[in-house]
């Protein structure tokens, strides 16, 4: 299917094998004929402006052929918008039917420049306000959004226009699966999905639009079973949560759930840096929704703690594990003027806390003393706890200091200039005992 | 019949068990002339599938005194019976809707057979199930605790979330996890080659201070059948099970073929040489050899059935040697589906069809109240393989064969439908038992005929069977088989699957 061209990145795509023997490059030559045939019919009904439902017909079969043909999308959209999707009732919202002379986001023309950032293809479809978190503002011409709230006219026609429109923007989702399943990665198959998900918003019943947007929840949840750290999905639910959860789909926090979703993520795979990430973010707020006093505060720390000191017993090396580990500890050292999970903590329950867990790391050294991360948290924190009590390291952490030290100019030699200001810092002797730690 | 005797085959396969069935699929586009027989009316030999009727004629075949080297058995199976509670239990279906595996065996993902199964095309015909979690059985400690079954963890996931091992112990546990991965490398090699003859669970002891009980889970994830497998054996297979985790789908390291594990593959593979034009005849096997004739056909066959057949070469199977292996197996069928045997390892994920229950070493007695010293494995099978009617299940137990292993079996069955229960105990309803030999000697040729070894009964598939097959195949292509693709074959329409979408 998607054979024909088409790279991402500059990194083509794989193709299946290609034909051996003359019968079936023969074949291939009738199929590269038909696909050219095609593209021409339709792109000269598109030259003449001609966007009427046998143009929809023929891009179904390009796009099914080749759904990299961002053009053709375009085509799609405004033969969806100027005949098969409805036009709004008079004297409501200012039509969204685009007059080829004006162009709008959705039918942007061909030779726009949707950018390959993913996230930028999606900005042109964000019309509708949201709760402020991602910081886009509402285009004023479509502040009159025509969500149609429950009490608004109603007619039969209404209903039934409204019906016609879910069935042809379901239709539309539907026909991007096996296409999406060829190619998951195509950004004009996933801008065609957000602008069928936008027009819902725009065209149908609250609850309807909802749904439409929740299942797209669950194809985002599939997308990351597929592939667990795949970022552009991460930021894609993220945007489909920031939505469900806005005032013009409902307005519930989803926040609960979207942690446990994490937690599940990490227990398949503790090397989920998204997941981590996502975590972290969504702490404060869920704290703050619980209503959390400072016991249900000290008592969440204590079990996150638990849990990342537990992945690490395991997984040592894992670079997301130590950054999540010290996120924990940052809320408990950078306190001032930050949303922390525990901010009525005093000094001294601070100072147990760094303590036990430095105590605790040291202890993976007993089974793991070649990882080049356990020695940097050892170092970071034993500084950081040290500036937590204003004071400068004791004998015997400098001693420590400089036993880490030495490590870490074994293990990693590359920033040895890294670990000489360290020592210099603290006054600590340099010895260089192997040869490999000599490198300017 | 005339034909038969007028063609002069270039080889003759006798049995249709799964070496010489993947032979018939190795050779199924030489355009050779392949006569295929099997003495038995099934295909399979000692991997078949049966049905209820059928595992009643086998059982009542090899109870016949006067059958001595019986109907293609070749000495493999002796001691059979069959036990039902009830004369006729009413929870036993129809005879049909049962497939009872001879030798059920597990195949890892990065097995070479499925590398090969997909080269030769044959895979689009087999449906494959995943093999779920292993268990051990961990007998309850007094009489008001029920036994419990513990997952064996294999990945770092399983280890994080295990809430059985202690801290240090999984850090322990972790480094020979990373250790076997890459076992095949210097310095690991280092550390366990001097140890390679001594048993794993030694040199788990010894180099990385392992306790008993972890030592358990890392032998029984070689299905060790005696429990004592040698650490280079050992590191072997488990390099193989967590080198497969994950391949085909998250939270599984290996798969088994729908309707009967490897008799479903025996029988595409013959399917696929009759495709190519190979004449199969059950129920029909070798009554006597002539060899001397001209240079050109070596050998003259007189069939069980009348029929003289010329050939330049035969394919058979070996006797089990005198340093056989004996196994016990015991088949039963339980009127419980045993779902939670079977839940999905990962949320979303593909729904396992086996699952894997050990008694390590120790773990039960026998009735006269001697310490059993070896493991006793379970394969338990949902409907979902074919193999038993929905609401069903069927378990599969081995251990090796001395005075008092049925009991010991029936014991193992019975300890294990406690442990599983909920509020109510499954029952067996039907008991199929017998011995089985084996292995281990290799192959040999005796002018035109090639023997397969008889094959070891192993619960987990073993890449080496795989070399033995293409040694024959090189025997019978000769000199056609140095330019030739061993297993590797286009498909057969040449088949297009999206014609339709360019019209």
């Amino acid at each position: 299917m998607a054979d024909y061209g088409g790279s991402q990145h500059g990194i083509a795509r794989t193709s299946r094998a290609q034909a051996q023997t003359a019968d079936q490059r023969k074949l291939e030559l009738d199929r590269i004929e038909k696909y050219r045939d095609l593209e021409n019919q339709v792109r000269s009904h598109h030259a003449q402006g001609d966007y009427s439902p046998d143009v929809f017909q023929l891009t179904t079969r390009l796009l099914r052929l080749n759904p990299e043909y961002y053009t053709i999308w375009n085509v799609r959209r405004r033969s969806l918008i100027s005949g098969l999707l409805s036009k709004p009732s008079h004297g409501s919202a200012p039509s969204r039917v685009s007059q080829s002379s004006s162009p709008s986001p959705n039918t942007a023309p061909p030779s726009a420049n949707l950018s390959p950032s993913f996230s930028a293809a999606i900005q042109p479809f964000h019309e509708v306000p949201t709760v402020g978190r991602t910081g886009t503002t509402a285009d004023s011409r479509d502040s009159a959004s025509p969500i149609k709230e429950h009490g608004e006219e109603s007619t039969e026609n209404e209903q039934q226009r409204q019906q016609q429109d879910l069935d042809i923007l379901v239709s539309e989702l539907r026909f991007t699966i096996p296409l999406l399943l060829e190619a998951p990665k195509c950004y004009w198959i996933w801008s065609h999905r957000s602008w069928v998900l936008q027009e819902a918003i725009g065209r149908l019943q609250r609850a309807a639009a909802r749904r439409i947007w929740e299942e797209e929840l669950g194809l985002v949840s599939k997308m990351l079973f597929k592939d667990r750290r795949n970022f552009h999905a991460w930021g894609y639910r993220r945007h489909v949560v920031d939505q469900l959860e806005g005032p013009t789909l409902g307005g519930i926090s989803r926040v609960e759930s979207e942690f446990e979703y994490t937690t599940q993520m990490i227990e398949t795979d503790l090397s989920n840096f998204s997941a981590w990430h996502g975590r972290s973010k969504l702490i404060p707020r869920m704290l703050d929704e619980r209503g959390a006093d400072d016991e249900d505060r000290k008592a969440f720390l204590d079990k996150e703690l638990g849990m990342i000191n537990e992945a690490l017993n395991v997984g040592p090396e894992d670079q997301s594990l130590w950054y999540y580990h010290q996120f924990l500890m940052l809320n408990l050292v950078s306190f001032v003027g930050r949303a922390t999970i525990v901010p009525t903590f005093n000094l001294k329950e601070r100072i147990t806390y760094m303590s036990r867990e430095i105590e605790g790391i040291k202890e993976l050294l007993e089974d793991y003393n070649n990882i080049k991360l356990i020695y940097e948290a050892l170092l970071d924190y034993t500084i950081m706890l040290c500036q937590l009590e204003e004071r400068q390291p004791d004998t015997s952490e400098r001693a420590d200091l400089a036993v880490w030290l030495q490590k870490l100019r074994e293990l990693d030699p590359m920033r040895n200039g890294r670990w000489s200001d360290v020592a210099r810092d603290y006054g600590l002797q340099e010895k260089i005992t192997t040869p490999a730690a000599i490198k300017v | 019949m005339d034909s038969l005797s007028d063609t002069i085959w270039d080889v003759v396969i006798c049995g249709t068990g799964l070496q010489q069935s993947l032979l018939a699929l190795a050779l199924s586009r030489s355009g050779k002339n392949i006569l295929h027989i099997d003495p038995n009316e099934y295909y399979g030999g000692p991997e078949a599938a049966f049905s209820l009727q059928e595992a009643e004629s086998w059982v009542a075949t090899l109870s016949d005194p006067t059958n001595q080297n019986n109907a293609g058995n070749g000495g493999v199976f002796r001691a059979a019976s069959i036990t039902k509670p009830e004369a006729t239990s009413p929870a036993l279906k129809f005879s049909r809707s049962y497939s009872l595996a001879l030798s059920p065996q597990l195949i890892h993902s990065r097995s070479e057979l499925l590398a090969q199964l997909v080269s030769s095309r044959a895979h689009r015909q087999i449906d494959f199930l995943a093999v779920g979690a292993f268990f051990i059985f961990k007998a309850p400690e007094d009489l008001d605790h029920k036994a419990v079954l513990t997952r064996i963890p294999s990945t770092r996931e399983d280890v994080f979330l295990s809430k059985a091992i202690p801290v240090k112990a999984k850090r322990g546990l972790m480094k020979f996890l990373k250790f076997v991965v890459d076992y095949d490398s210097e310095p690991q090699t280092e550390a366990w080659q001097p140890h390679a003859d001594a048993p794993l669970t030694e040199f788990l002891r010894k180099e990385f201070t392992m306790e008993a009980e972890l030592q358990t889970y890392i032998v029984t994830l070689t299905l060790s059948l005696d429990g004592r497998i040698s650490t280079r054996d050992g590191l072997a297979i488990i390099h193989r099970h967590l080198s497969s985790m994950g391949v085909f789908g998250p939270g599984f390291t290996a798969i088994y073929p729908k309707w009967g594990g490897i008799s479903e593959i025996a029988q595409v593979a013959c399917r696929a040489c009759a495709v190519g034009g190979a004449v199969y005849m059950l129920g029909t096997g070798i009554k006597s050899m002539q060899t001397g004739y001209s240079a050109e056909m070596e050998l003259e066959l007189e069939l069980t059935n009348g029929v003289t057949v010329k050939t330049r070469r035969l394919v058979q199977t070996d006797e089990p040697a005198s340093e056989k292996v004996v196994v016990s197996r015991l088949v039963s069928i339980i009127d419980s589906p045993l779902n939670s045997l079977f839940a999905a390892v990962v949320e979303g994920a593909q729904k396992p069809a086996v699952a894997v229950i050990a008694f390590p070493s120790g773990s039960l007695k026998t009735s006269a109240g001697k310490t059993w010293e070896f493991p006793v494995y379970v394969f338990a099978h949902s409907s979902d393989t074919g193999e038993c009617p929905v609401g069903q299940s069927i378990l599969y137990l081995t251990t090796p064969s001395i005075t008092g292993s049925k009991e010991v079996l029936e014991q193992a069955v019975q300890s294990f439908l406690d442990a599983v229960s909920g509020e109510q105990v499954p029952h067996g309803v039907y008991q199929l038992y017998y011995e089985h030999l084996g292995g281990p000697a290799g192959s040999r040729t005796e002018g035109q005929v090639f023997k397969f070894p008889a094959a070891s009964p192993s619960l987990s598939f073993n890449d080496s069977t795989l070399k033995v097959v293409r040694e024959a195949w090189k025997e019978v292509l000769n000199e056609a088989a140095t330019g030739a693709d061993y297993m590797a074959f286009p498909d057969r329409e040449g088949a297009v699957y999206d014609e339709e979408m360019y019209d």
